[in-house]
Formats: C-alpha cells, structure tokens, sequence
C-alpha cells in the first residue's frame, strides 16, 4: 500500500468513528455544557395544577432539576 | 428529595430553584411532598416524554433514573449527578455558590 492510500484509509476510520461517536451521544443524556432541553410539566400546590416551564428561569435563576425514580419510595 | 429540601435555603440564596421530576401523578407527587416535607414542586412527568426527551429512562424500572441537573441561568447544563452520585448533591450544591453561577 502506497503512503498516500494507508493516510487515506486511516483518515476514512478516523472519519467513520467519529460518525459512530456522534450517533452514540445523540441517543444519550444531555452533557455537561448542552443547553437543557425545555419542558412544561405540571404540578398540584394542593388546590391547583400549576404549570412550570423550564425556559421561564432563563436570565433569572440556576434550576436544579432531580429526577427520581418513584414517589414514597426513600425519594 | 429530601437532601435537597435540606439544602434549599442554601440553594435559594444562590439564586437556585429546586425542581424535582418523575413519572407519577401530580396528585401523588403533592402527597408524597406533604410526607417527607418537600416544599418545593415535585413535577409530574405522566407519560414520560421528558424522561425520554433527557434520554434516562430505564427500562428496568419503567421510570426514569435517579439523575439531578443543574442548569445555569444561560439554560446550560452545569453539573450532573447519575443513579448512586445522585443521592448526594453536595456537589450540585456546592456548585451553585460559584461566583459564576450567580450572574
């Protein structure tokens, strides 16, 4: 194989890796640096349900946002 | 929850809101708040579309994993605690009293 061909080859795995990396975090959580995906989610304040948008907190305030996994469960 | 209800002044004073998320009702979430005295929402994802939408939900337990964010006032993710580190958020809280999370 010519010097040419193995640079060649090497950078079509480097190229094709990359693609499979991409692939694998798109499927995943967010990362570290991401911009949160926005919801709207309800809750009941104990006469209403009130809704709460992420996007709301923009500019204003951090949110800490804890997902667990079941109500009455150690939470 | 309850470490976080136990963090929130501290958290309140950064500048933090406390949400917690998971699939149950909204109904049983409030209940659950009153029980262990959770004064912040406990938000109900029925359905789980943003459980699925943040890519944690387990098939194990058909509800999402235990995972806490935190999301500077620029809308980014800052800090991320996953299953077992997620009991702890000493570090989310910690976190918050950076000097750059309170611009």
């Amino acid at each position: 194989m010519s010097r040419k061909s193995a640079l060649a080859a090497g950078l079509l795995l480097v190229m094709t890796a990359s693609l499979f990396a991409q692939k694998k975090e798109d499927s995943g959580m967010p990362k570290v640096g991401d911009v949160a995906p926005d919801f709207t989610l309800k809750y009941f304040d104990g006469s209403n349900l009130k809704d709460v948008k992420l996007s709301d907190y923009r500019g204003k305030k951090n949110v800490v946002v804890g997902f667990y996994i079941f109500a009455f469960t150690g939470g | 929850m309850q470490a976080f209800q136990q963090n929130l002044k501290t958290l309140e004073a950064a500048d933090t809101q406390v949400l917690g998320v998971s699939m149950d009702s909204a109904f049983a979430n409030k209940a659950f708040a009153d029980q262990i005295g959770v004064t912040f929402p406990l938000l109900s994802d029925w359905g789980g579309k943003v459980t699925h939408e943040y890519g944690i939900y387990k098939d194990e337990y058909q509800a999402p994993r235990r995972v806490n964010f935190l999301i500077g006032k620029d809308g980014k993710i800052m800090e991320e605690q996953v299953d077992k580190d997620a009991i702890d958020p000493t570090k989310i809280v910690d976190a918050c009293q950076r000097p750059k999370m309170k611009n």
